[in-house]
Order: C-alpha cells, then structure tokens, then sequence
C-alpha cells in the first residue's frame, strides 16, 4: 500500500511537466499577446517602444527560456507577477482559492446530501412511481443550464419580491452570516446540477450489485434488507461514485465560471477567465498548476479509496 | 444652429431633472455609495499612470486630481447649461482650475501655472506621509508619464520643457502652441498628479496609490469591488444653497464590479446598487414599471458604431462599393425600431455634446444625407457598376464582449443578402478582437465601437495614417495635412470651421458603414442628492462629481431599504 | 456456440422484439425515445418544415408574443422563433449527437485497455488522462476555442476529446470491478483469448454503463455550447443554436419577451430529459443479467 502511494505521487512529477509545458505554450498561442493589448489601450500604438515593454516584462526571452526561468521561479516558491498589475500570483491565488474551495465544497455538500440518498432509494424502489419521480427531478437538474436557472432564481424574486442575494462578497471570517448569504444561492446551483450525475449513478450501480450474487447470498442468509444494502451494496458501488465525484473537482473550478460571474464569486474561475482575456500568463499557468495539484491529488485520493472499498481490487 | 444643438443637448440628455435640489436641503454626512459605474463589467488594468490605460482615471476613483476639471457647479442641475457627460471632452468654458489655481501665458508658448495651497496628498503607509502639494509633484508626474516606455510616442511632442519656479508654480515651455494642450495635460487620460515619493514604490500595488483627491483606495477585491474612503482632510467645498460644506460627505464609494447584465439590474432594483451609470434601453421601461422610485438621465452614448471595411482590399477600394453597403442598411429602422427609438442616426464622428463642432444631418450635404437613407435598388445598381459579383463573400469580426453587435450583426447579414451580398460573422473574445485590429490582419469588415473623445481626436485616431484606431486603414494625405494644421490653430471659431469640413468629407468617402448611435441611460435611488446624472469631469473621470453626493438615510429608511 | 458467452438478444427480428419490449416494460423510456426521434426528424427536416427562413428578418414584426401566424412568437429582429427553433434541432441535436459519439468511442477504448490490462499500460495512459484532467473544462475550451476559432467541427472534436477522456475513468473503474467477477475467471481458466474476452464478457457487462455515459454525453454537449454562447465563444450567429438563443437573446429581452427563452429552454430540457430516459430504459433492458427472470 505504501509502495503504492509513493508511486502514484512520483508519477504526479511527469504529469505536472506534461500539464505545465501544455498550459505555458498554448496560452502564447492565442492569437493576440499582451503586449499587443497593452499597447491598444492607447490611441496610437506605432512606433511605441514595444521592445523595452517587452524587455520589462520578461517576454523578449525564448519561449524554452522563459519557462526554465518560471520552473525555477516555481521550485523557490515564486509562481511569479501579474503582468499587468504586479500582484505575486500566489497572492491572488490565496485570495481566490479558499473562495472557490468554499463554494466547491458547500456545493458538494448539497449534491451528496441530495444524490446518495435518491439513488438508494431509487434503486430500491426501481420502476415504482417513487423512482421515476426522484429520476425525473434530477434529470430536471441535468436538464436545464445553470446559467439560465441562476439568471431566473436571481431575477424573478427582484422583481416579484424586491429581494436578491447578496451580490457582493465578504469573507467568512468578517462576516460568516453575510457571506453564507452571498454563497448560498451558487452553491445550492452548482450543488444541484451536480447531483443529478452522482444519483444517476448511484442508481445504477446500486441495481447492478444488488443482483450480484454475494448480495443474494446475504439475503439467504437471512440478514435485513438495511444490512444487506449498508454493508456490501453501498460499498461497492460507491467506487464509481467515488469516481465521478474526483472527476467533478474541475468541474468546481472550471464549471463554476458561469455561476461566478452571474452571482459575483471573486473565485479562481473568475480569476482564470480574466486572466486568459487579458493574456496574463504567469496568472494563468500559475492557477493550472495549483488547479493541477490539487486534481492530480484527489484523484490519488480516489484511487485509494477504491483499495479500500473494493478488497478485491487492492494491489 | 448653436443655440439648436446646446437646447438639444440639454434636451436629449436631461430628462427627470431633479425637482429635490430646488428646495433648501442640508446635506448629511456618512453612508456608503455604491455604484455600478460606466465600467461596471470591467476590472481595474492597472494602478500605475505610466502604464497609459485609458481606463486610470476612472480607477483612481477620486484619489487622484488633475490640474483641470469641469466646473460641477455650472452643470444643469445647478442651473448651468453642461451636462458632464461626454467621455472627454470638456467645453472651455465649463473648465476650471482644480490643482491649478490660477495660469498665463507668458509669451505665446510658455504656460504658468499657480498650484493651489491647500491641496493635501493623505498618508500613505509605506508611501508617504500626509503633506501638501508642490509644483515639484507635477513635474514628477509629467515626467512619469512622458518617460514611460508605454507612451503614445507623439503625444507630448509640444511641450519642450517643464519645471518647477518654485514651491507653488509650474511652467510648461511649449515648443509649438496645440489646440489640445489642456486636454493633454489637463484634464485628460494621462495627466493625473501623483506625489514624487511614487517614483520608489512599486506603483502597480493598489495600495501605494495616493492622491490630493476626496478619497483614497481603501481595498480592491479583483472582480469584485474597489472601496474608497473619505479622505478627511481634503481641500475643496461644495456649495449647496449658498452654504459652504467640506466634503466628500459620504464615508465610503464602492465601485461594484458586475459583469453580467441581468445581474446588475437585479443589484440596482433591489437597492445594492445606489446609482448605476449605463444601461440600454432594453430594460429601461420595465424598470420603470417595477421600480418607479427611480431616477433617471438618459444620454447619447459617448461612442459611435460602425462597420469599419478595409479600403486596402478589394473591393472596398472603390468608393462605390463603399457607399453602396451603406445605402444597403436601413439605419432608420435600426434607430427606430432595434434600438426601440432610442438612437440617433447620426452622431458620429462628431458627437452633439461637442457644441458647434457638430453639424446635424439635415444640414450636411446631399452626398452625406444620402447615405443615412435605405435604397436597396440603388446600392445594388452601384455594386454592378463597380464590378462586384452577385453572391459576393466577405468576413466580419465583431466583438463578443459587446452583447449590442452581437444582436445586431445578424440584422447587418439579412439587409446585406437583400442586395446580394454575404457576409461570415466571426466573434472574437476581446483581446482577440483587439489584436486583429492591431496586427492589422482583421477585416474586411469590422464591426467595432470607437470612443468620441473630442472633436478633434476623434477626426485624428480614425482616419489618419497609420494610426491603431483606423480600422479601415483610410490614408489621405489632404486630410493628414489638414488634421495636423487643427492642432496648430489657435482660433477656436476656425478650427471648427476646419473640423466641419473634414467631418463632411470623412463621411461621403464612407470607409465605414455608418451606424446609429444609441441612447444609454443613467439611473438612481432618490436618496442619493446633490446628483442630476453626470458622469464625467475630465478624461472617464467621476471622482469629484462621487465627492459631492451625500446620501437621505432617512428616505433610504423609509423606502424600505437599510 | 460457448456456453458462456451470453447472447444479448434473441436471434429472430431483435431490433422488433427489444422495441416491443421497450414500450410494454418501460413506457416512459418509450416516450422519451419518441420524443428524441421526432426532434431528431425535425432537425433533418428543418428546411422542409420551417415556415420561415433561418434569418429572415423583418423589424416590423419584431418581438410579437405566440401567434397562429408565429407559433413561438419572433425575436428581437422579426425572425420567426419556430423556425430557429427548427433549425436550431439540426444543430443541437446532431453536434450533440456527433461529439457525444466520438466521447463515448474514445471512453470505450481507454476505459477498457486500461481497466483490463491494468500494468505499464494503465499506468502510461492514466498518466496521461490525469494531465488531461487537470484542465478545467471550460477554460480548455476557452482557450482552444480562442486559438482555432468558433465552428461546429471544432466545438465537435473538442467537447468530444474533453468527454472521451474524462469519461473512460468511469469505464476504467467499471472494467476493473468486471475483470474480477467468476465469469472472466471462469472464461480466462478455460483458456478464451483476450478479444474473446473482451468482446463477449467485458463489452456486454461494461454497455449499460457506456449507455448512461452517451445519453448523459448528449446532454452535456448540448449543454456545454449553450455555457460556451454565454461566455460568446459558441456556434457563431446567425445559427440558432438553442443554447445561444438562451444565453443570448433569451436573457437579454427577457423582460420584453419571455417566449425568447421559453421556447429554447424547453426545447432544450425536455429533448436532454428525453434522450436520458431512453438511456436509462435502453440500459434497464439491455443488462444480461435482467433478461429472462
């Protein structure tokens, strides 16, 4: 187990060159560099001094020179500066990050408390009007965009009620009620449109272990329905669920873009997108390689959890 | 004519003038303003006046002041006849001294300034302490902005030299008179005073911005808010029914950043939002309806659109095919009934709010009316004279940051089919669009907002050689030559002449497809006072109209909000 | 014929036999897969069935509430709201239909290397899917988007690889519990070959999984252009896709015309709830170990 685990974060090393070199030239690639824009937000921009802005900001090196430069940057510590503002990116990145951990993580919370148990209940209940009733309301979820459920839950109350969500934000730590407030409505959004895959596949594989033949075994035996499902069941097929849930991480950095920008979350989705209108490259290939980290490590963490929900599956 | 088109401005401008400030209301003092300002989908660029964003002045919030500024208390709320709209252009006679007290000429090219003596920059941690104005700060800030890598390289081209007398006076040794002087240094873009202790600081940091101004940025939270504080020991008063009060009166301005539509109007119609500045017309009358509370000011949008068409391709070259795209659109429609009435047909290059430097459509020339009138048959006569196939292709950008052209452009599509023509729309996100623009690879067509400014830069960025702002690549050498004599022409009376002349010869050549200009509107609570709807007192520049709004908190009360 | 290897369906007019049996078992998947084909039709047949031109435009017509002459009311520009709805079918449906495909193909075939072979291999590609991984979704694609530039054939690829890859973790997990279950053993014990195997004991197990993974696919797809127009980098105008006429028109005149977004909002729920009801139908009838009880 040991061995595993030591292999899996070495095999993170590769991962990480992989993803960084990726990320490093193809924000270069998208047509319009910063300097470009830079320059445009005067009235004229021939004849400007191009070189030495570019001098100033590093960029006149070799794109393979420039990278080595920002590997050693990164192995000191330093994810580097915004090109336009200056700000160290790690900054910005503690200012985002416990912003979008927080909204991820309260919009898991919502999609598990609702998924697992419609899924059980589901399964159990297949083909009953139960069932196609909790299918239905999740395929609902799955249905329709959140953009345009957002846009309704934050418009409809403002005009029927005068009331909205707080649409600035606050830190938990000044205010935990305005804050809460602020994040409620994204997180049960996010959370919602989330479920709706969890308890699909909850479902699923609760139907196809139910029949397996272990889980008839202890129904010979005599054992409750309820242990029968709590103990064997809901072990087994939570593996895929466990899966679905480490692939959804990006999902609550990267999905979470719409819904941050219609309830005002300053999270690292928003940062991400400005950061690539503006061509701000350390921002952007410095967030990957957090973002990176992070997914590379809970999907480690799933990985393990499969050894320890499935025996048979240990090495 | 001139009386015509100030009645007019005022007219098109004004609207709900606020019957409050008529009678005698003393001003309180605290409370926080939040507003959602003309930038509202936009975060701040950059801190740093070097950097030349256009966008610093509006950033600065208030924190810093320029030597020149509208005089708010000739606006029209205060019985004046200036709305303070236009994004930068100040009439002369609206301006006043705001750093600079008083100036002269000495001599034709050499400017004396008088600073003010009570002009306080504020503390700033790890910057500055607090301490008062000196000509050597202006100086500091001339040369920060002239020796920046990222300057506009012909900008400051006439002025030779600047210094310090002594303490309190500045002087500019110009090495040739330019018409725009004041706006250059002045009141415009690029001429905030920032104190010298700047020049040892890392001036991209938010929190090294300091200023003479009523507030001072307090915290920036990227994508978020920018929050102001009053600065309590600031110079200037405002004088409401003949009293005199220190300002600013409110404790806090938040600049709330929003970038979605529909999400701010939420944040106004639930009271989040105290004022916000721009909004189309789309959603104005239901707001009215829902939200009857509210205040407004409608205005002519301070940016024109068009169609930029390359002229060096084929067969944009021939003046024919040009003028038949335009006759192709029937602009009266989309003023009348896409922008739901709210748009005026013409009011680009020149912009009404310019005073005499705008000449109305119905007094151009017939060569000029013509091409704001739809003629399909015409057009397509036209373009089997110059040769140009039926079915004829060719692909347009437009910019997915701006959701108006994304609606409209389809609209574009379908007249242009009616004469046989296709146009491929490809949308570009911002910097994209930006960049095609200035690597010169983006057309034939261009569909693009471009700012008015004044009247004489608007002629100068859109159609001289060369310049970033010509998308159609336009060259004349006529019309070079003659933007470069407006510049040396001291006599205001004949640079007008001159600028009206250009303005009709730029349209009839039509390097663009000439489209309406929309209405925008301003809307607010009525607890905030002491405001009629300006938005501007120098280059995007609101800060001493937020230093003078002081907000009811008991009428807040009793509109139900806290 | 080997004992083990389980027939999934009857040798005589399957195709008939599982349809009957879809609409007695599994009504409401019955509907939904219907309702998915008539969309399906509409879009093929859009230029037949349309009333209205695509982008016929007519500003005096504009913004007209639902009419016996516009059934869906028109837009901001006096097009014909049915007929972009009917155009938008073609386009919606089938790039959700197309980059769904290419995912699921894509899933299958790292999904099932990986899970059964497990060793150097699995580790190599899983390597690889990580780093794939660690990309958030939509700013891939924004950046892809912004490099290649909007289009139906780059939006199809694109979303294709992003699903495909993601997507065969899943089959990978699937494969991983099947590989060990008594069938294969049983079928490696007597010494079946490896695409025996697994054509005829991991592919039938592993197909319920990658049935619920296409339907949920399509959906997605159709649902991530309509969050792709929202951020303007979707299927360019003037084409109707509904996620566009949502997140465009739909939001923006609201206020003046809710039929704007109503009709595409609908369309869109109700075609994604459709196709995943037949899945899950489709997935219900076709698990081996379902049939005959």
């Amino acid at each position: 187990m040991q061995a595993f685990i030591i292999r899996r974060i070495l095999a993170l090393i590769p991962t990480l060159i992989f993803t960084s070199v990726i990320v490093f030239a193809s924000i270069r690639m998208i047509p319009g560099d910063v300097i470009d824009l830079m320059l445009a937000q005067n009235d004229i921009s021939t004849g400007n001094d191009r070189a030495v802005i570019e001098a100033s900001l590093g960029l006149d090196k070799p794109i393979y020179v420039q990278y080595f430069v920002w590997v050693g940057n990164i192995l000191q510590g330093d994810l580097g500066r915004s090109l336009w503002q200056n700000t160290p990116v790690t900054e910005q990145l503690a200012a985002t990050l416990p912003i979008t951990f927080e909204l991820g993580f309260l919009a898991l919370i919502v999609a598990l408390s609702v998924a697992i148990p419609i899924g059980i209940y589901s399964a159990m209940a297949q083909d009953t009007a139960g069932d196609y009733l909790a299918r239905s309301f999740s395929l609902l979820m799955l249905a329709v965009p959140s953009f345009w459920l957002g846009t309704l839950v934050m418009v409809f109350p403002s005009v029927w009620w005068r009331w909205a969500p707080p649409l600035q934000y606050t830190p938990f730590l000044e205010d935990p009620l305005g804050n809460l407030g602020h994040m409620m409505v994204p997180s049960i959004l996010l959370g919602l449109s989330l479920s709706a895959v969890t308890m699909r596949m909850t479902r699923t594989m609760m139907l196809e272990v139910l029949r397996q033949d272990y889980i008839r075994t202890a129904r010979a035996k005599g054992l409750s329905e309820n242990i029968v499902v709590m103990r064997h069941a809901l072990r087994n097929c939570l593996i895929p669920v466990v899966t679905l849930i480490g692939l959804q991480a990006p999902l609550l950095i990267g999905g979470a873009v719409i819904l941050e920008q219609i309830f005002v979350v300053p999270g690292m989705g928003l940062l991400l997108l400005e950061a690539v209108f503006q061509r701000d490259y350390p921002v952007v290939t410095g967030v990957f390689l957090v973002v990176g980290i992070a997914i590379l490590l809970i999907n480690l963490f799933v990985d393990l959890t499969y050894g320890f929900l499935d025996p048979k599956v240990r090495h | 004519m001139r009386l015509f088109c100030l009645v007019f401005v005022v007219v098109g401008t004004v609207v709900g003038l606020s019957a409050n400030n008529v009678s005698a209301e003393t001003p309180e003092y605290g409370g926080d303003l939040n507003i959602g300002t003309v930038n509202v989908t936009l975060s701040p660029l950059s801190w740093d006046p070097a950097d030349w964003t256009w966008k610093s002045n509006h950033d600065a919030g208030g924190q810093r002041e320029q030597l020149f500024a509208g005089d708010l208390d000739k606006s029209v709320r205060k019985g004046g006849i200036y709305p303070f709209i236009s994004d930068a252009y100040l009439p002369t006679e609206s301006i006043r001294g705001e750093l600079a007290e008083s100036w002269v000429w000495e001599g034709d090219l050499t400017l004396v300034i008088s600073l003010r003596r009570n002009a306080m920059f504020t503390d700033r941690p790890g910057v500055m302490k607090a301490r008062l104005l000196e000509a050597q700060d202006v100086v500091f800030s001339y040369d920060l902005v002239d020796q920046s890598p990222k300057r506009i390289p012909t900008y400051f081209d006439h002025i030779k030299k600047v210094y310090a007398r002594d303490k309190h006076t500045v002087v500019f040794e110009f090495s040739e008179f330019n018409a725009e002087w004041m706006y250059r240094f002045g009141y415009g873009y690029y001429s905030s005073i920032s104190p010298r202790e700047l020049g040892n600081v890392d001036r991209k940091d938010w929190r090294n911005t300091s200023g003479t101004g009523p507030f001072i940025l307090e915290k920036y939270v990227q994508a978020n808010a920018h929050i102001y504080r009053r600065n309590d020991n600031y110079w200037d008063k405002e004088t409401i029914d003949g009293q005199q009060y220190p300002i600013p009166f409110v404790n806090k301005v938040i600049y709330r950043i929003i970038k979605d539509e529909a999400t701010y109007l939420t944040a106004l119609r639930t009271g989040q939002l105290d004022i916000l500045e721009a909004m189309r017309w789309i959603a104005v009358d239901h707001l009215k309806e829902t939200t009857p509370e509210l205040k407004w000011n409608r205005w002519l949008a301070t940016q024109g659109t068009f169609m930029a068409l390359r002229v060096d391709q084929k067969p944009f070259d021939d003046i024919r095919v040009r003028r038949a795209l335009n006759l192709a659109i029937n602009q009266k429609e989309i003023a009348e009934l896409f922008y739901g009435g709210y748009a005026e047909l013409m009011a680009y290059p020149q912009h009404p709010g310019f005073g005499e430097y705008f000449e109305p459509l119905e007094e151009m020339p017939q060569e000029v009316q013509e091409l704001f009138t739809y003629n399909p048959e015409k057009a397509r006569a036209l373009l089997k004279d110059a040769g140009v196939p039926e079915g004829f292709t060719f692909d347009v950008q437009v910019c997915s940051c701006s959701p108006s052209n994304m609606d409209m452009i389809p609209l574009l599509e379908s007249y242009l089919q009616k004469v046989g023509i296709s146009i491929k729309i490809k949308p570009m996100e911002y910097a994209s669009f930006l960049s095609a623009m200035t690597t010169k690879t983006h057309g034939p067509g261009y569909l693009l907002n471009s700012g008015h400014v004044n009247p004489i830069t608007t002629l100068r960025k859109s159609f001289v050689t060369g310049q970033t702002w010509n998308p159609s690549q336009y060259s004349s050498e006529h019309y070079d030559e003659q933007i470069r004599l407006v510049h040396l022409e001291r006599d205001e009376k004949k640079r007008i002449v001159m600028l009206r002349e250009l303005t009709r010869l730029i349209l009839a050549e039509a390097p663009y497809i000439w489209l309406p200009t929309a209405y925008n509107h301003t809307a607010w609570w009525p607890w905030v006072k002491n405001y009629g709807g300006e938005l501007r007192v120098g280059a995007v520049r609101p800060g001493p109209i937020y230093g003078r709004i002081w907000i009811d908190e008991k009428l807040k009360a009793e509109l139900g909000f806290d | 014929m080997s004992e083990t290897a389980l027939p999934l369906l009857p040798q005589r007019r399957p195709f008939v036999f599982f349809h009957q049996r879809l609409f007695r078992e599994k009504p409401l998947g019955a509907i939904g897969g219907v309702v998915f084909v008539v969309f399906l039709f509409c879009g093929i047949f859009a230029d037949v069935l349309a009333p209205f031109g695509m982008n016929e435009t007519d500003m005096l017509r504009r913004l007209q509430s639902p009419s016996w002459a516009h059934w869906f009311g028109t837009d901001h520009i006096g097009r014909d709201v049915l007929s972009r709805i009917l155009y938008g079918a073609q386009l919606s449906v089938i790039v959700g239909f197309m980059a769904a495909g290419l995912a699921t193909v894509i899933s299958i075939v790292l999904g099932v290397v990986c899970g059964y072979f497990g060793g150097a291999i699995d580790m190599a590609i899983q390597r690889f899917v990580d780093a794939w991984m660690t990309f958030p979704d939509l700013v891939l694609l924004i950046v892809v988007i912004s490099i290649v530039g909007p289009g139906v054939p780059q939006i199809v690829i694109i979303l294709g690889c992003l699903y495909g890859i993601a997507g065969s973790r899943i089959i990978r997990g699937s494969v991983i519990g099947i590989r060990e279950n008594m069938y294969t053993h049983a079928a490696q014990s007597i010494g079946a070959s490896t695409p025996h195997i697994l054509t005829f004991h991991i592919l039938p197990n592993v197909m319920p999984v990658v049935i619920v993974l296409f339907t949920t696919r399509v959906g997605a797809v159709i649902l991530a252009e309509a969050g792709l127009s929202f951020l303007g980098l979707g299927i360019p105008p003037p084409s109707p896709t509904w996620g566009s006429m949502l997140s465009g028109t739909g939001r923006t005149y609201m206020y003046l015309g809710p039929w704007l977004a109503l009709a595409p909002g609908l369309c869109l729920t109700v075609v994604v709830y459709a196709i995943n009801i037949y899945g899950d139908a489709l997935r219900d009838l076709l698990d081996p170990r379902m049939r005959g009880r």
